[in-house]
Order: C-alpha cells, then sequence, then structure tokens
C-alpha cells in the first residue's frame, strides 16, 4: 500500500517527462543524420566563435543581474524607507517587457535623433557618436535589464523567509554590515541565487529576439538562420544538441550548488522588521533603485506611452489590433494553466524521492527550457502529424510547444516551494488519515499556494512574450501580440509596435499583481 | 461547477480545429503582410471572397507546406524567392495554373510545368551614400571584398534567400571558387554588420555608418520615399560591356496541391495577374511588374535601360543546395 501513491505520481511525472522530452528525442535523432564531414565543417567555422559569442553573454548577463538584484532586493527587504511598494513594482515591472522590445527601443533610443543619442551628443558634442548597442555589452545590458528582475524576486523572497535570528546574532558578536552580509546572508541566499541565476542563463542562451535584433551571433540566432534558410534540419539539430549539453553542464552545476545546502523554515520564523532607514540612508537607497528602474522600466515605458500616443492619434488601434492582443491573452492563460498542472507530478516526486532518478527527471524536462523556441517547434509538428494528426491545426500544437519551452520555470517555482516545506507537515496530514489526494488538496496545495501563483504567473509572462516557436506554430490567422511586434520593427513601424509592447505590459501587470499578493499573504501566514 | 466550465472551454479551445471562417482563402505569405493585405482588400471587394494572410519567412512557410502535406489549410504560397517556389514545385505541392493565367505573363517568369507563376522583379544592387569618400572605385558586387572598404559594407544574414540568391548567381558567373574568395573577404569587410533585415542596412548607409550596402532596389526607394533628402543612391552594379550584370529574382505565387478552394485561389492568383492587381501588388512596391507592357514606377531606373545577368530563375532553385554548403564553408553568418 505505501508503495502505490508514489508509483501513480512516478507514472504521471514520467509521462509529462516524455512529452517535454520530445524535442529533445528530435534533436537528437536529427543530429545523429548529420553526415561527419559536415560535423567538421561546422566545427571548424561556426562552433568556436558560437561557443565564445554565447559563454561570454551568459557570463555578463548573469554577473549584471545579479548586481542590480542582490542589491535591489537587499536595500528592499532589509531597510524601511518611503515608497518602498512603489520600489518593489518598479523592480519587478521590467518582467512585462520582451528582451526584443528592450532591444529594439535601445537602438531607437540610442540612434542619432533618439532620445539618448540626441543628449549624449548635446553633452559631448555632434562628433561623438552614442554607445553602439550591436556588440557583446549591447546584448548583455539589454538581457541583464529584461532578466535582473528574476535574481530580484527570488533573492528578495529568500530574504524575507531567512530568520534574522542569525544575521542579529552575528552582529551582536560585533562583526560587521558587510561581513554579515558575506558570511551569514549570502550562503543562505545561495540556493535562491543559484535558482535566479539559472532563470537568467537559460533565458539568455534561449534567447532570440534580443540578439536577433543585437546583430550579436549567438547559438540561438545560429540556429534559427540555419532552420530558415535551409531544408533540411540537420546542422540546425546538430547547433541545438551542442547548445543543450552547454545547458545540462550549467544546470548540473548549479543544482550541485542548491544541493549541498538545504534550509528548512521553521515555522517559528518571526516576521521580519526591516530597520528604518535614516534620510541620507533613504536618498542612496532611491538614487540606486531609481537608476535602476530608469533603465529597466521608466525610459523604455515612456518610449512605448509616446509612440502609442502617435498610433491612438493616427487611429492605428482597430478591431484587428484588440484581435491580437485576445489571441495573446487566450494562448497566455491556457498555457500557464496547463503548465502549472503538469509541473505539479515532477515537483511533488522529486520531493518526495529526492534519487538521483528524481533529480535526472527534473533535469531532464529542465531541457525544453534551453531549446530554441524554433526547435521546439518542429519537434513538436513532427511529432503531431505523426502521432496525433487530428489534433494538429488549432491551438494544441502551439500550447503544447509552449508548455514545453516553460514547463521548467513552473517546475523550478513548484520546486522551490516545495523545499521549503517541511516533510513532517505533511507527514502530519497522513498521520491524521488524509488519503494522499486529500493531503495533496489540503495540506500540501494551500501550504505552496505561494509557489503555485508564481509558478503560474512566471509562465503566463513568459508565453505572452514568446516569439519563435509562436511564429512557427500559430494557427493560420493568428497572430499575437510579439508575432506583431516581430512583424511590424522589421519594417520600422514603430507606431504600430509600440501600441503592441504597451497592450503585452498591461496584459502583464493583474499578474505581477496575483503573485506579489501571493507573497505578501505567504509573508503574513509565516 | 466553474471550474468545469472553465476546463470545458480550455479543452474546446485546445481541439478546435482552425481558427478561422473555414470557406476563407488562406495566403502563406512571404512577403510581408502590411504589402499584401491591401492587394487581398481589394481582391475581396470585388468577389467577397475572404482572405487570411499567414505572413512568415518564405523558406519557413515552404517548409511547413512540406511538412503540413495533404493536411495544410494553405490555398495560395506567395515567395519572395523563385527558388522556394522551384523546390516547392520539385517536391509536388503545387496545383498547375491553367494556360489563360500563364500565357498573361511573360515565360521566364513562370516554372516550365506552369506550377508557380512570376508576380514582380526585384534587383540585386548597391546602395551607396553620397558623401562617402574612397568609394568609387566599387562598380561590382565583386569590389564589396575589398580590403579598403573594410567595416564600412552591410549585408544581410545568409538565411536570406535573396542574399542566397544573389550568391547563386555570382556562382554561375564567376565560377565557385572566386565566389567563395569574395564571401571571405565580405565576410571580413562586415564583420558585425550583418542585418537581420534590409531596411536598417539603407538606413544606416544613409546615416553614414555604412558607407555601401548590398540591397534589394526597393528598399532603397521606400527609404526615399520616406526621407527624400537622404544622401543615399542606387549603384546598379557590373554594368560594364564584359560584367555579368545585375542579378535578379523575382516573388511569385502558387496554388496549393492540398486546397479545398482550388476556385477561388485560382480567382486570387488571377487577380494578381491582372493589370490592376499588378499595380496593386508590384508597383506600390517600387518592384518591376511581371506582366508585359506595364511600366514600373517612375521612380525607379526604367526597364531595359540596365544590364541583368543571363542567368537563369530555375538556378535559385536548383543550385540552393551547393550555394548553402559554399556559404557555411565560409561560415557567413
Amino acid at each position: 500500500m505505501p508503495f502505490k501513491r508514489p508509483s501513480t505520481l512516478f507514472l504521471m511525472a514520467g509521462i509529462v517527462v516524455l512529452i517535454a522530452a520530445i524535442p529533445v528525442f528530435f534533436v537528437i535523432y536529427s543530429s545523429l543524420t548529420l553526415p561527419l564531414e559536415r560535423w567538421a565543417s561546422l566545427w571548424s567555422t561556426r562552433l568556436p566563435g558560437l561557443l565564445w559569442n554565447t559563454l561570454s553573454l551568459a557570463v555578463l548577463v548573469a554577473l549584471l543581474s545579479l548586481v542590480l538584484g542582490v542589491s535591489s532586493a537587499w536595500l528592499i527587504a532589509r531597510r524601511a524607507f518611503p515608497g518602498r511598494t512603489l520600489a518593489t513594482w518598479l523592480m519587478i515591472l521590467p518582467l512585462a517587457i520582451p528582451s526584443y522590445v528592450f532591444a529594439y527601443i535601445y537602438t531607437a533610443l540610442l540612434d542619432d535623433d533618439g532620445w539618448l543619442g540626441g543628449l549624449w551628443q548635446s553633452i559631448f558634442g555632434q562628433e561623438s557618436l552614442p554607445p553602439d548597442p550591436y556588440n557583446l555589452w549591447g546584448a548583455g545590458a539589454v538581457l541583464g535589464l529584461a532578466g535582473y528582475s528574476y535574481v530580484f524576486l527570488l533573492t528578495r523572497a529568500a530574504l524575507s523567509r531567512t530568520s534574522r535570528s542569525l544575521e542579529e546574532a552575528a552582529r551582536i558578536q560585533g562583526i560587521g554590515p558587510w561581513r554579515t552580509f558575506w558570511s551569514i546572508n549570502l550562503p543562505l541566499l545561495r540556493p535562491a541565487i543559484a535558482a535566479a541565476l539559472a532563470v537568467v542563463v537559460l533565458h539568455t542562451l534561449a534567447d532570440f529576439g534580443a540578439v536577433s535584433m543585437l546583430r550579436y551571433q549567438t547559438f540561438t540566432l545560429s540556429i534559427y538562420l540555419q532552420m530558415t534558410g535551409r531544408f533540411d534540419y540537420q546542422a540546425a539539430a546538430a547547433l541545438a544538441l551542442v547548445l543543450v549539453l552547454l545547458s545540462l553542464g550549467f544546470l548540473v552545476l548549479e543544482r550541485f550548488f542548491r544541493q549541498r545546502q538545504r534550509f528548512y523554515a521553521s515555522s517559528q520564523t518571526r516576521i521580519v522588521v526591516p530597520k528604518r532607514a535614516t534620510r541620507g540612508e533613504t536618498l542612496l537607497i532611491w538614487g540606486w533603485l531609481g537608476l535602476i528602474a530608469l533603465f529597466a522600466f521608466i525610459l523604455p515605458a515612456a518610449w512605448m506611452l509616446g509612440w502609442s500616443w502617435e498610433s491612438w492619434k493616427d487611429d492605428h488601434l482597430d478591431r484587428v489590433f484588440w484581435g491580437y492582443v485576445g489571441n495573446s491573452l487566450q494562448l497566455a492563460f491556457l498555457g500557464a494553466c496547463l503548465a502549472v498542472v503538469a509541473a505539479l507530478p515532477v515537483a511533488l516526486y522529486h520531493k518526495r524521492r529526492q534519487s538521483l532518478m528524481s533529480a535526472g527527471m527534473v533535469q531532464l524536462s529542465s531541457v525544453g527550457f534551453v531549446l530554441p523556441g524554433p526547435v521546439i517547434a518542429l519537434g513538436i509538428i513532427t511529432f503531431m502529424l505523426a502521432v496525433v494528426e487530428p489534433l494538429y491545426g488549432g491551438l494544441a500544437a502551439l500550447v503544447l510547444a509552449l508548455v514545453i519551452c516553460f514547463l521548467p520555470l513552473a517546475i523550478q517555482s513548484q520546486d522551490a516551494a516545495l523545499q521549503q516545506l517541511t516533510p513532517s507537515i505533511e507527514q502530519a496530514g497522513r498521520v491524521l488519515g488524509a488519503g494522499p489526494l486529500e493531503n495533496l488538496w489540503r495540506v500540501t496545495l494551500p501550504m505552496i499556494r505561494g509557489g503555485l501563483a508564481s509558478a503560474w504567473v512566471l509562465v503566463f509572462i513568459d508565453i505572452l512574450k514568446e516569439l519563435p516557436a509562436t511564429l512557427i506554430l500559430r494557427p493560420t490567422g493568428f497572430d499575437t501580440l510579439p508575432v506583431r511586434i516581430w512583424l511590424e520593427s522589421s519594417e520600422e513601424m514603430l507606431e504600430l509596435a509600440a501600441p503592441a509592447a504597451l497592450m503585452l505590459v498591461l496584459a502583464t501587470l493583474p499578474a505581477l499583481w496575483i503573485m506579489m499578493r501571493g507573497e505578501k499573504r505567504a509573508e503574513q501566514a509565516g | 461547477m466553474k471550474m468545469k466550465l472553465l476546463l470545458t472551454t480550455l479543452a474546446l479551445s485546445l481541439a478546435a480545429p482552425m481558427i478561422h471562417a473555414a470557406d476563407s482563402l488562406v495566403v502563406y505569405s512571404g512577403r510581408k503582410d502590411t504589402f499584401v493585405k491591401p492587394v487581398f482588400e481589394e481582391f475581396t471587394k470585388k468577389t467577397g471572397i475572404e482572405v487570411v494572410v499567414h505572413a512568415g519567412e518564405s523558406t519557413a512557410l515552404l517548409n511547413k507546406l512540406r511538412l503540413e502535406g495533404a493536411r495544410s489549410e494553405a490555398d495560395v504560397y506567395i515567395s519572395n524567392d523563385s527558388g522556394n517556389l522551384d523546390i516547392g514545385n520539385s517536391w509536388g505541392l503545387f496545383e498547375p495554373l491553367p494556360a489563360k493565367i500563364t500565357e498573361q505573363i511573360p515565360a521566364q517568369y513562370h516554372a516550365t510545368n506552369n506550377s508557380w507563376i512570376g508576380l514582380s522583379g526585384r534587383l540585386r544592387v548597391l546602395v551607396v551614400n553620397t558623401q562617402a569618400k574612397d568609394i568609387d572605385f566599387v562598380k561590382s558586387v565583386f569590389d564589396l571584398a575589398d580590403p579598403r572598404l573594410e567595416g564600412k559594407v552591410g549585408v544581410i544574414n545568409s538565411a536570406n534567400e535573396s542574399f542566397i540568391g544573389g550568391v547563386s548567381v555570382y556562382v554561375e558567373e564567376k565560377g565557385a571558387e572566386a565566389t567563395k574568395n569574395w564571401l571571405k573577404g565580405l565576410k571580413k569587410n562586415t564583420g558585425k554588420n550583418v542585418y537581420s533585415k534590409h531596411a536598417p542596412i539603407v538606413e544606416d548607409v544613409a546615416s553614414g555608418k555604412l558607407a555601401v550596402g548590398l540591397v534589394n532596389h526597393y528598399y532603397i526607394y521606400r527609404h526615399l520615399a520616406e526621407h527624400p533628402d537622404a544622401p543615399i543612391r542606387i549603384l546598379l552594379p557590373d554594368q560594364g560591356d564584359k560584367d555579368m550584370g545585375i542579378a535578379w529574382n523575382v516573388t511569385g505565387a502558387a496554388v496549393v496541391k492540398a486546397s479545398k478552394h482550388k476556385e477561388a485561389a485560382l480567382k486570387l492568383v488571377a487577380y494578381l495577374v491582372s493589370e490592376e492587381g499588378q499595380k496593386a501588388y508590384s508597383i506600390v512596391n517600387s518592384e518591376y511588374p511581371t506582366r508585359a507592357n506595364i511600366p514600373a514606377a517612375p521612380t525607379v531606373p526604367a526597364h531595359g535601360s540596365f544590364k541583368t545577368s543571363k542567368v537563369p530563375l530555375s538556378v535559385l532553385g536548383n543550385k540552393r543546395a551547393a550555394t548553402l554548403d559554399l556559404i557555411e564553408s565560409v561560415g557567413m553568418p
């Protein structure tokens, strides 16, 4: 009897993982058919450059988002200052802006006649050219600004969960604030930071829109180009395989960092009361956070508003446009619900087992995140036409691909929430006579409500922003906002791209609100 | 109960076979939809047939057609590149067009078995900044590999069908070895100036960031229409007596074999080759109409006033794979 539950759970988790792995099988199969001499030619002409470009970008983005995310999270979690709620919102709002919109806006802003370009030339003279975003630094800055919010969110959550007693103990012993941060906070935060960096780096590795706008050659961009120009997918699949191996190596590293330590939040954690900031500190805090917010949200938002206003005046926002908004919302809603449900068995199984097998399953389902969208799309088309042909043509193929793309995000958040759950609570439920389902429904799920909510929201936002897979798999006549931004911005049609980007931001707001409310509740409950 | 309703709605929207009305015509368009939609709207006004445009990259859409096979919803395929149309033809994806449509267009602009028809012609030309110094020596596309142009040249990435088509023509004219060396020089000269779209190349030539770019001719006129004073001009390459002439390409349409609305699809193609359709489709975009006796827009060089390559269009399809291998061997992005 005691073995029955895990086996059902195992079966469910297994099915989810198998489906999520379809694109990986496709990649392995296709790249195995690539003749050796073409491997050799890829190796000599492309791989070294791509490896260097991709890895250096990943490192740069990780560093930037680490600095921005951890500093802002610590300031907001540990200091009370006027406008703290506003600051929190400003730090997470960049999540609503897709990376390619960031890239697009910054190229426009840095143009000679853009706001920043004009400002630059009025300061440094007409002769000096504004910084050129079409390189590693430009791509790194854009992806860092687009991604640091993940680090902020997870670090802040971890900071408000970790008990302050350890910090206080250190301070009482006469250890200074910096050393306390290094030797107490940072080690405690390591799992959260590692998880957040994983999300940021995986986003970077899989990013297509921003690097293609900034003309920065990474694996994903090269794979896309290999696919769009050619009629065979072998070279694209081969590159994708290298990318998968790369990410796998990275994920193993990340797991290693997280496995080394596990902290259970005791239920008696006191509510953390942040220290009141002095007037000078407040000024400094707002100076730093304001600077981040200026580049990560305020400038882009102002730009979108400005051009959307033009668009509104020119009557570009017609019924067709609102149709795109509806399509995007429908798709993101569907996908987020399915992803949360699909992630649950995998996360639960891993939580209960903590075995090599369960970790492997989590790993395998994570690979979907790092496979470029177009490759996932192709794997799904091939699979559907071969196996479940009648479902092809509607939304099913697209939703399936998107769920696979972002399933790891849902698993990560649920896993993080479950890891915080003391095993004894679940055991208590069973001891008190609750069946496995009842226990899940009445004990486990309510306890990880926050994790479920953030899983849903993160997937919702990512699907709302997704471009390359949607471009390939969208049903006929079904255009989403990102697809329109892509099609419009390609011809410099700002007036049409800006309102679409603005709509994306607005559509994300309620989702972010749900997540923040969930967190607040969890905080109060703690 | 609410939960049940929600789940049912979700399941239904997942299983729904299609999103649009069943009797509307579906066009897979490799041509940007803002350029084809006005034409289709005219068509709908005339015939009452609704058109749903599914826009994307020509090659990606052709791949989609092939994967979907008989299951495809597409009725008409429009490509920016005749190579794609020939390849689709060789895969047996298209329905032959009746003579009453094909005879309206000169024979060099359609497939030998009439499976597709050309709608507009475009030239592979250079755009130069009129104030750029020391570029007077540039007379040929092959001059773009000259070391003197390092950092001054912009090209589109090698997944672009117009770029690939151009390279196929150069290989036919000058041989694989010369073209390979040219690509190597071009790779060095362009550096990070490999674009994913043509329009920004023209913009950067206009702003002076680049001295010269390799583009399709209409992008220059599109830019000039918005910025009449932009310091750019068209440079028709390879015009000397012994030179190869300009590489060119056509966009075209085909009726998909799997189509369930063939009659309506043929009506659409017939409209596109009609005088009115040609004006709306090709002249509006500063391209050369394929229908005889319709002059191009007055802004572009008159048809016949320049020399074009004698290499037949069919090369773009049947040499595509070899050209891609050549590009790959150089590692051009």
